[in-house]
């Protein structure tokens, strides 16, 4: 590591070990003031405007070590099932979780985040956060008997269960690998005749993702740093302004081959939004600091380019707009509590900055995150990790969610209960489709559109899930 | 046998030795390798495509990862902990890419690494760069050897055992509630052999009586199978202790990344295992109950049409017809002397298929594939020539879209490859059509701007320590015109249209550059022809 960054380092662990001595919301306590002043910023900005922020977790996170079961009972029985990667209980003590209202789950439990997880807690607290308990890939509502049926035509189980990469794109897009239309993106559909600009409807700040990409909306393809410009056209360095005027031809022409041609749609549409937004993201202050946990941060970068995207929505004229984030590395397999930690931390750190970003600009109250991963995992250990699961966890964001409770329906905390297919591979007892169709009537969907956005959702209870 | 008979016409050219042109003779040499050097394109025009091949097959190999890195002292302890470090590891793969002899198999391996895949991003403790080369050895040493000998070398890798967690892998433990780790056995059958579906030789999926598609296995079958993975561990063998001053723990030699791992039968689950119709009784033991399931896995019919169809993705177009799959399949199958898993048959399937070999059809707009970033940049430097100033080619992790090359060799993000072999690009003609494109996944607005810069750079600069040298081209660098056609044969088979050429070589004049100009200036001018046609679209995709 160079000197620059060494130097950063210890300056912030200075500053961490300060706030430290403040005691446990040493991590959590700009947050936790930033929450007090949430409420006279909202008053403030009240544009029509309103995104979403789809947080997608690679690989599929092992939601029973991000929201634990912390009650005695039920956490001894985490205990039997988990060996080796539990956390103690007393391990918890310090990001358990109240909910703002009484609520009583399954089994009496009780949760706690993950100690590394404190901001979360925080944002709970505050109820800006809101946990929703057990929901995955479903085409109709599943009862274990029905699961092991041999009937699929009767009982359909969504196709490649288990396997990464399908199952990403069926939380994305609900098909499997293959699929070109997801529902952020059919989203983005209803939403482009809004939006000065059609192409800053659907943005990704992770590279290719089905989830945002539409019908009729594309996916538009932003790096942390911003759109980049093709050099050569302002710089010709050792070539000649003749050299970047052909450059400019060759990769811009309309080619008869097809692939050819696609990749002259891409060069000019890199090109034309290049000007656009970099033009409007230079003009967007913001003072959150992205970056309060030493060590690099993928996740929190991208959503720091979101949050100057919504900071430019007036100069780019966006009224609705669906974003996607990720961070790989879930599949945690072995050497889950070490590398959980590092993960989740950066969780933690990023979707508290987006939120206090989005406390900065006014607008927390009309962005909403949510976070999405390939399945859950088995509740059962392999002496130092999880396998492929199903149903999971996931955690919705914002000024608008009615955070401080949990939603759906807690799982027993076991390996042979009716709400799982074995080694506590979680049978979800909420479908994607629900949690989705919540997040798109809060994003101004009408009732009527909700099953173009969502097709298998006739099949399911149609109430919003009331988390936003 | 009928799959005999259409395996063989495969084998022969369909355009006779002699009457080939040197464009036909570079198109197949830059599916086969990563360049086309002008002793390449004679001996192919002379002798034939088969006898090109034959040639490459019997050729050694240069020097391997492994003795690279320990010629350029990467196995060094010193108290900067660089047995921690994983650059290395970049500086190795580059060097095999982009430098060393014995392309073919150098390009039969990097297809190979995009199937069977690890990669350095999660690699830690110690000798990353020795795990990587040893895992890129094992795919150059057996990229011309048997399908089978390969997957159990892949199985028992140390690096695989990292990567997908054989290694430590333990047996199940009523006590504690463990169960075997299942990632290996889970991918080794989806990734590594048959895939998800049960497929026709020809590449299609099975349909059942009601017109659904059949998986090939469902989670017992994952579960039984994960038995089998228990127990392996790195071999500690040969690996020596060695106390340092500047740490409380012995720092390890580097052994242990090259050999397979070992089994402990205390730690292997003795439990029946039973998957894809083969049970495999209580009680066998490890090495049996590995070559048990390897077998069936390797004979499973779906594996020719599934690593076939592939590697015609990886090497020629991104979408074969079932037909050319049924032939590579058929290859797989059977070499012609009842081989089954025969890899050179293989790359003779693939490559002289006369589905490969038909000449461009310029009204069939969707043929050929998108080249990935790291061939463009490997037929760039092996065609200009590229020189190591101080030997230690210090090129390193690539693999950002918006300030590098937007991919770098054994730096896939996951086990699932740079991009899938079924990727459809949304919103474009190529979607509309039903067809794949893969390497398109790579391709986005940040990409392709940042490939352009990265090239502006490079092709002018080089990267550290590693130049271009241009030697090829450098007698007439004053002439555009010989520039352009001689870039156009090398680098895109002639693939350049006449319109293009002549776009590029224009341009090129305005830079005035004589016989006479200084070296800097042909330079110049070489590097923005470079520059031209390595972002021509017609280059891009290769047909």
């Amino acid at each position: 590591m160079s000197g620059p960054y060494l130097h950063k380092d210890i300056s912030r662990r200075t500053l961490l070990a300060r706030a430290g001595q403040l005691g446990f919301l040493g991590a959590g306590a700009p947050l936790a003031m930033n929450l007090a002043s949430a409420a006279e910023a909202a008053a403030v900005g009240a544009d029509d405007y309103r995104a979403l922020v789809c947080v997608f977790l690679y690989g599929g996170n092992d939601h029973g070590n991000t929201l634990v079961p912390y009650d005695p009972v039920n956490h001894s029985r985490y205990l039997g099932i988990r060996g080796g990667v539990a956390f103690q209980r007393k391990d918890l003590d310090k990001t358990a979780l109240t909910p703002i209202r009484a609520q009583t789950l399954t089994d009496d439990l009780h949760y706690a985040f993950a100690p590394y997880c404190p901001r979360l807690k925080v944002l709970f607290d505050g109820g800006k956060l809101a946990p929703l308990l057990n929901v995955g890939s479903l085409i109709t509502p599943l009862t274990l008997a029905q699961y092991k049926s041999s009937n699929r035509a009767l009982y359909p189980t969504p196709p490649k269960l288990f396997s990464h990469n399908d199952q990403q794109c069926t939380w994305q897009a609900m098909g499997s690998e293959g699929s070109t239309v997801g529902w952020g993106g059919r989203l983005g559909d209803l939403a482009l005749a809004g939006n000065d600009h059609a192409l800053l409807t659907c943005i990704s700040a992770s590279g290719n993702a089905v989830f945002v990409s539409g019908n009729k909306a594309l996916q538009y393809q932003i790096s942390p740093s911003g759109a980049i410009a093709v050099k050569p056209f302002k710089e010709p360095e050792y070539g000649s302004p003749a050299i970047s005027e052909a450059l400019h031809q060759l990769i811009t022409q309309p080619r008869q081959h097809a692939m050819e041609n696609e990749l002259t749609i891409l060069a000019r549409r890199s090109i034309e939004m290049e000007g656009i937004v970099n033009g409007a993201l230079d003009k967007v202050t913001l003072q959150t600091n992205f970056d309060t946990v030493p060590g690099p941060n993928s996740l929190a970068d991208q959503f720091k380019i979101v949050a100057r995207l919504i900071g430019a929505r007036k100069e780019l004229g966006a009224k609705r707009q669906v974003f996607f984030v990720s961070l790989d590395g879930f599949d945690q397999h072995s050497n889950l509590v070490a590398k959980h930690s590092e993960l989740m931390g950066k969780v933690d750190e990023a979707l508290a900055a987006f939120y206090v970003a989005t406390v900065e600009m006014g607008v927390q109250r009309q962005v909403t995150a949510f976070t999405a991963s390939d399945f859950g995992r088995t509740l059962a250990n392999n002496g130092d990790g999880s396998d492929h699961g199903w149903g999971s966890h996931h955690y919705v964001v914002g000024g608008a969610v009615h955070g401080g409770h949990y939603y759906g329906t807690a799982p027993h905390v076991s390996v042979d209960t009716d709400d799982q297919v074995g080694q506590g591979r979680l049978l979800p007892s909420t479908s994607i489709d629900q949690y989705a169709a919540t997040l798109a009537r809060w994003f101004g969907v009408p009732d009527s559109e909700i099953a173009t956005v969502l097709p298998n959702i006739g099949n399911f209870d149609r109430t919003p899930l009331g988390f936003v | 046998m009928a799959v005999l008979v259409e395996s063989r016409p495969a084998m022969k050219a369909s355009i006779a030795p002699g009457k080939m042109t040197e464009a036909d003779a570079a198109r197949f040499l830059l599916r086969a390798q990563f360049s086309a050097s002008d002793a390449d394109i004679a001996f192919v025009r002379a002798h034939g495509y088969a006898a090109w091949l034959d040639q490459q097959f019997a050729s050694p190999r240069g020097q391997t990862g492994v003795d690279w890195l320990t010629a350029h002292k990467h196995d060094a302890i010193d108290k900067d902990a660089h047995y921690f470090w994983p650059q290395a590891g970049d500086y190795m793969i580059w060097n095999q890419i982009l430098a060393q002899p014995g392309e073919m198999r150098l390009r039969a391996a990097y297809a190979l690494s995009q199937f069977f895949v690890i990669s350095l991003n999660p690699i830690d403790g110690y000798w990353p760069p020795y795990i990587m080369a040893a895992w890129w050895d094992l795919l150059a040493d057996g990229a011309f050897g048997n399908f089978r000998d390969l997957l159990e070398r892949v199985t028992l890798n140390a690096g695989m055992g990292m990567y997908l967690n054989t290694k430590g892998n333990l047996k199940e433990d009523k006590a504690t509630g463990r169960q075997p780790d299942e990632n290996y056995a889970r991918e080794v059958m989806q990734l590594f052999t048959i895939g998800l579906r049960m497929l026709n030789p020809d590449g299609t999926e099975k349909l059942d009586a009601s017109g659904r598609p059949i998986d090939t296995y469902g989670q017992d079958d994952i579960t039984n199978l994960s038995r089998v993975f228990t127990g392996y561990d790195h071999d500690m063998r040969r690996t020596r202790n060695i106390t340092v001053p500047w740490q409380n723990f012995p720092v390890i030699t580097h052994e242990f990344c090259v050999d397979p791992m070992r089994l402990d039968p205390g730690k292997h689950s003795n439990l029946a295992v039973s998957f894809c119709g083969t049970t495999i009784p209580a009680d066998t033991p490890g090495k049996d109950a590995l070559k048990t399931a390897l077998d069936t896995l390797f004979h499973h019919p779906n594996v020719g049409p599934f690593f076939g169809k592939q590697m015609i993705q990886r090497l020629v177009t991104s979408n074969p017809s079932p037909a050319y799959v049924r032939r590579v399949a058929a290859a797989f199958d059977d070499n012609g002397s009842g081989v089954r898993g025969d890899l050179k048959a293989v790359w003779r399937a693939v490559l002289t298929d006369p589905e490969a070999l038909a000449a461009v059809d310029p009204a069939d707009t969707l043929s050929g594939k998108l080249r990935e970033p790291v061939l463009r940049l490997a037929s760039w430097a092996r065609t200009v020539g590229l020189h190591s100033e101080t030997g230690d080619f210090v090129m390193h992790d690539l693999s950002r879209s918006d300030n590098a090359l937007g991919q770098s060799p054994l730096r896939s993000p996951s086990v699932f490859n740079f991009y899938r072999p079924g990727f459809v690009p949304a919103h474009t003609a190529i979607a509309g059509a039903h067809r794949l494109a893969p390497e398109f996944q790579l391709q986005n607005e940040t990409s392709v701007a940042g490939y352009i810069n990265f090239l502006q750079w490079v092709i002018r600069w080089g990267y550290t320590d590693v130049k271009p040298t241009y030697d090829p081209l450098r007698d007439f660098a004053h002439d555009p015109e010989r520039v352009v056609t001689w870039l156009n044969l090398h680098l895109a088979a002639d693939q350049l249209s006449p319109q293009t050429c002549g776009l590029i070589a224009t341009a090129l004049a305005s830079k005035q550059v004589t016989p006479d100009s200084p070296d800097g200036h042909k330079l110049d001018m070489l590097a923005s022809a470079c520059l031209l046609v390595l972002s021509a679209p017609e280059y891009l995709v290769q047909k």
